[in-house]
C-alpha cells in the first residue's frame, strides 16, 4: 500500500534523529524494557536473601494478596460482562483462566490455550519477553492466577491446583500452566514451592514448526478471546505500558523492600546493581554502533557527544508512553522535562518510586560506557510537578 | 482448541453424532412483551416476525443501519405478545432494543438469571425426551416450542440445537433446576448417552462441521456475505434494510467460506489470524477446531469475495499453514 493511503492508520515513535520505529516494534522495545527492570530488580532480591524457597515464597504471598486486593468481586464481575462470557460459564473454573489468557497476549507472551474445560484449563506459551528474569517470576505468576481462581471460588476455598510444569525462565522451550480442579483429581492444597509440579493428565506439546514468536495483537492487530471479545494492539499496548509495570514491578517490591534490614541498605543494593546493570548495558563497541544505527544517529554526532544518551533516553520514554519533552537538546548538554507523576506512576494506582530511582542511576552508569565517563544523568525535580532529566558533564571526586 | 487424538472430546462428539449427549447451556434470554412486540420484532430482525405464529420459533439476524450483522438469534414465540429472544449478548440486545423503541408499547428483560437450559442432542434424543417427559414429541416440528413436564417440573421443550443432529432444548425456571439436571442425567444415563463436559466440543466441533456459525464468526458481514440470504425478507421493513439493499446490487465484498487446515495440527492459528493467497493477505481466520466426525482440522475464515473461491489455495498465519477454502458445510 503506497505511504499516502497509510499515514492515518500506521503510527510510529520518531527518534530524536527523525527515525520511525513502527509502533509495534516499539511496544515489543518497550515490553522488553519493563522486563530488564524488573531482571534487575530481582537481582536485588538475589542479594537481599539467598534463599531460594524463601524469596521466592515472600513474592507468592505478596503477589497474591495484591491480585486478591486489587481484583475485587467487583472488578471481576466487570470483567466477566466485558468479555461476555456466557452465563452458563461458573466463574469459579474459567474466569482465571480468561483473565490470564488476555494478559499474556497483551505483554506479548505468545502462545494458546491448550485446553478450556470446567476441570482443567492448559496454556501453553512459546515466547515469554520475562524469560530472562529467572524462575522466581515464574512460580509468582501462579499465585497471582491463584488468587485469580480462589477470588471466583463460591465458597472461598481454593479449589483448583496450578502448575507452572513447564517455564521459559527455567529454560524449557515452552511456559505452561495446568490448572486442574482438586476434586476432580483428588489433589491437595498447595503451598507456593508446589506450583511446579507435572498436571495429573498429559499435556499437549506443540511440535515447533506450529509455534509462534509473536502474540496476537502483533500477528493480527488484536486479541480475540474465546467468546469472540477483541481488544485492539493499541488498546493492549496502552494497557501493557500501565499495569505491566504492576505485578512484576510493584508487587514484588512489596516483598523485597522488607528483605533488607534498613531502607538505607535496601536502596545501597538497589543502586548497585542498577548501576552494574547500566555500566555493563553498552560494554562492547559494537553496542553503541548498533544503537546509533537504530535511532538514525547522523554521522556528525560524535562518540563523545550526550545526544547519544538523551536521544536513547527520549525513545525509552516515548515507547513506553511517557509524555516528556526535549528542553535541551546541544553537544553540551540534554534536558528532557517529564511529568513526575507520570514517570513514577504509569499505573496511578500503583506507583513506583523506585522507577527513578532506578532509571537515574541506570542512565547515569550506561552513559559512562555509552559515551564517555565525562559524561553524568541525573534528574532534577524529583518531587515537583516536573522533574528534568540531565546529561551532561558533571565531576564528583566520590563518583561511583 | 482441540486435538485428533483427544480421546475425551472424540467420545462426547461422536456420542451426539451416533447417539446423544446433553449438556448445560443457558444462553442469553431476554424476554420480549407488549401489545406492539410483534411489530417491533418485525422491524429488529430481517426475518419475518409476524408469520410466526404462538409455539413457533425462528433464526434470524439482527443488523445494524448499515446493513452488517449485530446479533444472530433465536425468536421464540411463547405467547400472546411475548417472545423469547435467544442470544448471546443480552446486554447489548437490550441496549440496542431501547434506542430503536420509538414509543412502541414493548418491554424488554433479560431474564437470563431466571431461567436455566439444557440441551439433548443426536439421532436418540427423541427417544429419550419421550422417556422423560409427561408428553411425547413425536409431533413437535422442528422450530417449535410446546410446554411440558419433565419429573413434575413445568418445562418448555424446544425442537432446536446447535450440532446439526436432531435435538432438544428444556428451558425451565432456575429454582427447577437441580431437578431437572438429576431426571436428565438419569434419564440419559439410561441410553448411555453422556453429558458433555467440553466445551468446544458443543459450541464448535460439532457445528462447524455442519455449517453452523457463532454471531462472532459473522459480526460486521451482510446476512448475504454469510450465506444467509434465504433468511433475508426483503418484503418487508427492517433496521438496516436500506443499506442491505444497496449492498446486495453492489455484491458482496467478503465471503464467511469454509476453510480445511492441511497441517497435522493448527496451534499457531487463533480467531482472527491473517489468511494470505499467494504472500498477500486476503482475510482472516473465524475459526479453527477439529472435526471428529469429518477427521479434519476445519473452521470458517472471511475472505474477500473475489478470492473466495472453493479449491483456492490460501495459507494461514506466521507459519504459512497450508489451507483450502471450502463450502462451510462438512456433512
Amino acid at each position: 500500500m503506497a505511504l499516502l493511503d497509510q499515514l492515518e492508520s500506521s503510527k510510529c515513535v520518531e527518534t530524536v534523529w527523525g527515525k520511525l520505529i513502527p509502533e509495534k516494534e516499539a511496544y515489543q522495545y518497550a515490553v522488553r524494557q519493563i522486563a530488564g527492570f524488573c531482571a534487575n530488580l530481582f537481582q536485588v532480591m538475589r542479594i537481599l536473601e539467598p534463599d531460594f524457597e524463601k524469596r521466592t515464597c515472600a513474592i507468592c504471598d505478596i503477589s497474591y494478596m495484591m491480585n486478591m486486593a486489587a481484583s475485587g468481586e467487583e472488578y471481576m464481575n466487570q470483567f466477566f460482562d466485558e468479555w461476555n462470557i456466557p452465563e452458563f460459564c461458573k466463574k469459579d473454573a474459567w474466569l482465571g483462566a480468561i483473565f490470564g489468557d488476555s494478559g499474556d497476549e497483551y505483554e506479548n507472551m505468545a502462545g494458546r490455550v491448550i485446553q478450556f474445560t470446567h476441570d482443567r484449563v492448559e496454556k501453553e506459551l512459546d515466547t515469554c519477553p520475562w524469560d530472562i528474569v529467572g524462575a522466581e517470576l515464574c512460580n509468582m505468576t501462579t499465585a497471582m492466577f491463584t488468587a485469580n481462581f480462589d477470588l471466583s471460588s463460591p465458597n472461598g476455598e481454593n479449589q483448583v491446583s496450578l502448575n507452572m510444569c513447564e517455564a521459559r525462565g527455567c529454560g524449557d522451550r515452552h511456559c505452561r500452566v495446568v490448572a486442574e480442579r482438586r476434586d476432580k483429581y483428588d489433589l491437595p492444597k498447595q503451598g507456593w514451592m508446589d506450583h511446579m509440579q507435572q498436571p495429573v493428565d498429559p499435556v499437549h506439546d506443540t511440535p515447533v514448526e506450529r509455534g509462534v514468536r509473536q502474540g496476537q495483537i502483533i500477528r493480527n492487530d488484536r486479541y480475540s478471546q474465546a467468546f469472540g471479545e477483541e481488544k485492539s494492539f493499541t488498546w493492549a499496548y496502552r494497557w501493557c505500558m500501565e499495569k505491566g509495570w504492576v505485578w512484576c514491578i510493584a508487587f514484588p517490591l512489596i516483598a523485597i523492600r522488607d528483605m533488607a534490614e534498613s531502607e538505607e541498605e535496601f536502596e545501597r543494593i538497589f543502586k548497585i546493581v542498577f548501576a552494574t546493570a547500566g555500566k555493563n548495558a553498552f560494554m562492547e563497541p559494537f553496542a553503541v554502533e548498533a544503537m546509533r544505527t537504530y535511532l538514525g544517529v547522523p554521522h556528525d554526532i560524535g562518540s563523545n557527544d550526550p545526544r547519544l544518551m538523551g536521544g536513547y533516553i527520549k525513545n525509552v520514554l516515548d515507547t513506553q508512553l511517557v509524555p516528556c519533552k526535549l528542553e535541551r537538546f546541544t553537544k553540551d548538554e540534554v534536558v528532557i522535562k517529564v511529568d513526575t507523576e507520570t514517570f513514577n506512576g504509569r499505573f496511578p494506582m500503583a506507583p513506583i518510586d523506585e522507577l527513578t530511582t532506578g532509571y537515574e542511576v541506570l542512565w547515569h552508569n550506561m552513559v559512562k560506557t555509552m559515551v564517555s565517563a565525562e559524561w553524568s544523568c541525573w534528574f532534577e525535580g524529583k518531587d515537583d510537578e516536573y522533574m528534568y532529566i540531565h546529561v551532561g558533564r558533571k565531576v564528583d571526586k566520590r563518583m561511583i | 482448541m482441540l486435538f485428533k487424538d483427544d480421546a475425551v472430546a472424540r467420545a462426547q462428539h461422536q456420542a451426539v453424532r451416533e447417539n446423544a449427549g446433553w449438556y448445560r447451556w443457558t444462553h442469553d434470554l431476554v424476554e420480549v412483551t407488549g401489545t406492539d412486540a410483534e411489530k417491533f420484532m418485525d422491524r429488529l430482525f430481517v426475518g419475518t416476525i409476524t408469520k410466526t405464529p404462538v409455539g413457533r420459533t425462528k433464526y434470524t439476524t439482527m443488523l445494524n443501519e448499515d446493513g452488517k450483522i449485530i446479533d444472530d438469534t433465536i425468536v421464540m414465540h411463547v405467547g400472546e405478545d411475548l417472545y423469547w429472544v435467544s442470544t448471546l449478548y443480552a446486554p447489548q440486545f437490550l441496549a440496542w432494543a431501547a434506542g430503536h423503541q420509538d414509543g412502541a408499547d414493548v418491554a424488554c428483560r433479560d431474564i437470563t438469571k431466571e431461567i436455566d437450559m439444557y440441551a439433548v442432542q443426536g439421532p436418540k434424543s427423541g427417544e429419550i425426551m419421550n422417556a422423560m417427559l409427561a408428553q411425547s414429541v413425536d409431533g413437535l416440528k422442528r422450530f417449535a416450542v410446546a410446554d411440558n413436564t419433565l419429573d413434575s417440573v413445568a418445562v418448555k421443550i424446544h425442537r432446536s440445537g446447535f450440532t446439526g443432529e436432531l435435538g432438544y432444548e428444556i428451558y425451565c425456571k432456575a429454582e427447577d433446576t437441580e431437578t431437572v439436571e438429576a431426571a436428565l442425567r438419569k434419564g440419559c444415563d439410561s441410553f448411555h448417552a453422556p453429558e458433555l463436559t467440553v466445551l468446544e466440543v458443543y459450541v464448535r466441533s460439532l457445528p462447524v462441521e455442519k455449517g453452523f456459525a457463532l454471531r462472532q464468526d459473522m459480526y460486521g458481514l451482510t446476512p448475504y456475505e454469510c450465506g444467509l440470504g434465504w433468511s433475508v425478507h426483503l418484503d418487508k421493513d427492517f433496521i438496516g434494510k436500506e443499506a442491505l439493499v444497496k449492498a446486495r446490487e453492489e455484491g458482496p465484498k467478503y465471503k464467511l467460506v469454509g476453510l480445511e487446515y492441511l497441517a497435522e495440527s493448527y496451534e499457531d492459528i487463533a480467531q482472527r489470524e491473517i489468511v494470505y493467497q499467494y504472500g498477500v493477505p486476503c482475510g482472516f481466520v473465524r475459526a479453527a477446531i477439529y472435526g471428529y466426525t469429518v477427521e479434519k482440522n476445519i473452521g470458517f475464515a472471511v475472505i474477500e469475495a473475489e478470492k473466495a473461491v472453493v479449491g483456492a489455495e490460501v495459507t494461514v498465519g506466521c507459519n504459512d499453514s497450508p489451507a483450502v477454502i471450502t463450502e462451510k458445510c462438512w456433512l
